[in-house]
């Protein structure tokens, strides 16, 4: 029991253990925060992976996949999946309806042609159109000025059909396809420069290539903005737009199309007679599985389906097209390999610095613990020399390591929780110029502490004086660091893909964290005391 | 006199500073009989405390070279757990410069001893019996109104009696005193030797460094170390009487 009861009093009577207490739980903030958010940005890719693009990708090379609503078909007897969808996708060039005048801008993009309805099915399309009028518990949040509390449903219900209000096709724009949508701080977009894109014309270009991989003439095409989409990845958001499927394939001449005999006679008309018909293709179909299946199961089953598929079609001399055999079969990961692998790495290198800061703090909890512990030496030599045993000395600081270990870890994770939960306001603080109150606040301080300066100073008290000045010399920094401050966006979504930063707490790292906290601490405390521990008395009582 | 309590034989204690060895104890031989009151003295340097460590304890002779012995036992054929309880059980131990816990209050410092060997409860003063006896032991010596203050808190003097008390807390056999009075005025030196010669008539065995003839004069015996030999010269060369003489006897 006595040693338990020692550890207790050293606790309550010193300051050097709220100092070991504060280290320990700052070094495991930091790593609990560090790998928190790196974990979070990796889990929101996946995520936002998968609603972008279903679980499973079966592409084709650049002449397409013919018969694809017939393999759609066989794959939704599968009770594995859920839904399918076909796409086509290409490269393209945007005509903006901006600036006003001839000179129009005109924006690089890459093209999907969906079918609207069971695209939605496979992918969170419809939730992410963004000009809608929203829930009333949205528009309860929004602020006065925002562009969306007076629109209806209409701009709505032409995205997730693709049609315009004449029942034409229409196209809808990544949010940030165009430089006129401008994000605020509560995640929300004003229209710049008085332009609303909904209803306005753009013109898309694109150049079909043939099966044969031979390049077409370009083709135009008039589209009407029906709404705008926020997928969250700022990438897709930048560069994508959405047509429907059957305009798409037309501009591509990916359609069906009559196979004419040129070596034969031409009828009376001057019309070569027709052999057959070339299927539509199709460049992507996106797979979802049903809940609790795998992307790699379903990946292995499509595949399956597909080659049987492909051989069938191969068989039958009545079909004109043929399935290419380079076909890929990807779990949506797979696909966005040179999305997540680049992170991936970057948490590696993570890691790898994290273990050596890891390292580092290990250290500084040592180094506090071996200064503790070597302070205490004469009061070693003095338990030795009453009688007190080397386990019992050694139970004394290891129950102080413990204790110590125990709170700065506890403290440390709230600590962590705390800042990565509100990371985004703190980010947000720092991306503004700071409030007149803080410096004002700060320079309050300094003058206070000066004024303590001179009274110390005339009455000879170095000590005071001396933290006097420090506190006044740090306040006065603080004030002129805060006043030159400028807003810094530190979190630049261009770079890091989200517009948010992620704040949910990896409770795994924390768990383990703090353990490696608690370790550390016994055994900074343990190495000291048992050396301590293993002295003559009276060569410990030397110390003193 | 009576059989011999603590012995030490022919013991050798070499400090090594940088390269050169300096003897401090060289063969010094002391014989303490059970019951016994010996004064020890000689110039500062000369050894005393390094001797008393050595009894105690809490230092070892050169290997080797010397034993010391407790009730006809080897001190170096003991494990840990009897040396232990050598220190906190059969010896009291009052160092020159007292050594209490800062941290601990004087009851608590002076209840160590009981404590640190498992008796002391779930409270670092001990338990009842030990508290009821410390508090006695810190009354008698006159800091009982000092009970819940910190060592920093004390005169010198006062921390020098606190010691004394820790010393004889676990009532051990033998008390080592490291000039015990060494802080005191006349009145409260002679109110602790009246203590200690209280404790030595009911059979407590007490070794004690001194540079006090007067002081020196209580005990039975009086023995000089010099040169880290010890020279033995008897007290009260008339009475020859090993039973303890209250009466103050003129210095050698
Ligand atoms: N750890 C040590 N290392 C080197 N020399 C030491 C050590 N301990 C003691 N000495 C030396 O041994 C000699 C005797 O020391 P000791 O403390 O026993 O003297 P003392 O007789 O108690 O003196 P005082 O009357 O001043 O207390 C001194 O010269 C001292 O310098
Ligand atoms: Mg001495």
């Amino acid at each position: 029991m006595f040693p338990f009861l020692l550890a207790g009093r050293y606790l309550r009577s010193r300051l050097i253990p709220l100092i070991a207490v504060g280290a320990v739980a700052l070094c495991v903030a930091l790593v609990v925060i560090v790998v928190s958010v790196m974990t979070g940005f990796l889990d929101m890719l996946r995520n936002s992976g998968r609603s972008l693009l279903g679980d499973v990708i079966v592409s084709a090379p650049i002449g397409g996949i013919p018969y694809a609503n017939e393999f759609m078909a066989e794959l939704s007897t599968l009770p594995e999946v859920d839904a399918s969808t076909p796409l086509v996708d290409t490269l393209g060039l945007l005509r903006m309806p901006y600036p006003q005048g001839s000179r129009k801008e005109t924006v690089p993009v890459q093209v999907w042609g969906i079918d609207p309805t069971s695209f939605a099915r496979v992918t969170d399309y419809a939730d992410d159109l963004y000009w809608k009028p929203g829930t009333e518990e949205e528009r309860g949040l929004m602020q006065e000025d925002d562009p969306r509390l007076p629109l209806d449903d209409s701009l709505l219900r032409q995205g997730e059909t693709l049609l315009d209000g004449q029942g034409k096709p229409a196209i809808v724009l990544g949010m940030h396809v165009s430089i006129v949508n401008s994000r605020q701080g509560d995640g929300s977009y004003r229209n710049r420069y008085g332009w609303f894109l909904p209803g306005m014309e753009v013109v898309l270009t694109v150049v079909p290539i043939g099966e044969s991989g031979r390049v077409g003439a370009q083709r135009d095409r008039v589209f009407t903005i029906a709404n705008e989409i926020q997928t969250g990845i700022y990438e897709v958001d930048k560069n994508r737009v959405f047509v429907p499927i059957g305009v798409a394939q037309e501009l591509l001449q990916m359609d069906a199309a009559p196979i004419v005999d040129a070596s034969a006679e031409p009828d009376a008309n001057g019309q070569f007679p027709v052999r057959g018909t070339s299927p539509a293709r199709v460049s992507k179909i996106l797979v979802r599985a049903k809940p609790g299946v795998t992307a790699a199961a379903l990946r292995d089953l499509v595949e399956a389906r597909l080659n049987a598929f492909t051989e069938r079609i191969s068989m039958d001399p009545g079909r004109q097209g043929r399935i290419p055999l380079n076909m890929n079969v990807l779990t949506w990961e797979q696909q966005l390999r040179d999305l997540i692998a680049p992170v991936e790495k970057e948490r590696e290198m993570m890691r790898i610095l994290f273990s050596i800061i890891y390292l580092v703090c290990a250290g500084l909890i040592l180094s506090i613990f071996w200064a503790i512990v070597a302070e205490k030496t004469r009061d070693i030599g003095i338990l030795r020399a009453v009688g007190a045993s080397r386990w019992g000395i050694l139970s004394t600081f290891l129950s102080y390591g413990l204790a110590i270990g125990v709170i700065g870890s506890l403290l440390g994770v709230a600590l962590a929780s705390v800042v990565v939960t509100r990371i985004n306001d703190i980010h947000d603080a720092i991306g503004h110029d700071a409030p007149a109150w803080t410096w004002i606040s700060a320079y309050a301080i300094a003058a206070a502490a000066t004024w303590g300066v001179v009274c110390y100073a005339r009455r000879a008290i170095l000590l005071r004086t001396l933290l006097f000045g420090i506190v006044a010399m740090t306040a006065a920094l603080l004030g002129i660091a805060l006043l030159l401050h400028e807003g810094t966006l530190i979190w630049d979504p261009s770079v890091y893909y989200f517009v948010d930063i992620p704040s949910t707490v990896d409770w795994t790292t924390a768990v383990f964290t703090a353990l490696g906290g608690v370790v550390f601490s016994v055994i900074g405390a343990a190495i000291p005391a048992a050396k301590a521990a293993d002295t003559d008395p009276v060569e410990a009582l030397r110390y003193g | 006199m009576g059989e011999p309590l603590l012995v030490a034989d022919a013991v050798h204690k070499t400090y090594r500073v940088g390269r050169v060895d300096v003897p401090v104890l060289c063969g010094t031989s002391l014989s303490i009989a059970r019951g016994e009151w010996v004064a020890i003295l000689g110039s500062s340097g000369s050894g005393k405390s390094t001797l008393m460590h050595v009894l105690g304890g809490i230092d070892r002779p050169d290997r080797d070279k010397g034993d010391i012995r407790f009730k006809g036992e080897s001190l170096a054929s003991w494990g840990h757990g009897r040396i232990d309880r050598y220190r906190s059980r059969d010896v009291g131990f009052v160092f020159q410069h007292y050594h209490l816990l800062p941290e601990l209050s004087v009851l608590e410092n002076a209840a160590l001893p009981c404590t640190v060997g498992g008796a002391g409860g779930l409270s670092l003063s001990g338990s009842r019996e030990v508290r009821d006896r410390c508090t006695r032991l810190l009354e008698a010596c006159g800091v009982g109104h000092r009970m819940c203050h910190r060592p920093a808190e004390l005169s010198g003097g006062e921390r020098q009696r606190v010691a004394l008390v820790r010393a004889l807390a676990a009532d051990p056999a033998v008390l080592l005193a490291d000039e015990p009075t060494g802080n005191l005025d006349a009145a409260n030196s002679a109110a602790i030797l009246d203590l200690i010669a209280a404790r030595h008539s009911e059979g407590l065995t007490i070794a004690m460094v001194t540079h006090d003839q007067t002081v020196a004069a209580r005990a039975d015996r009086m023995v000089h170390l010099v040169d880290g030999r010890v020279e033995c010269r008897p007290v009260s060369r008339s009475s020859g009487t090993s039973v303890p003489s209250r009466s103050p006897a003129a210095p050698a």
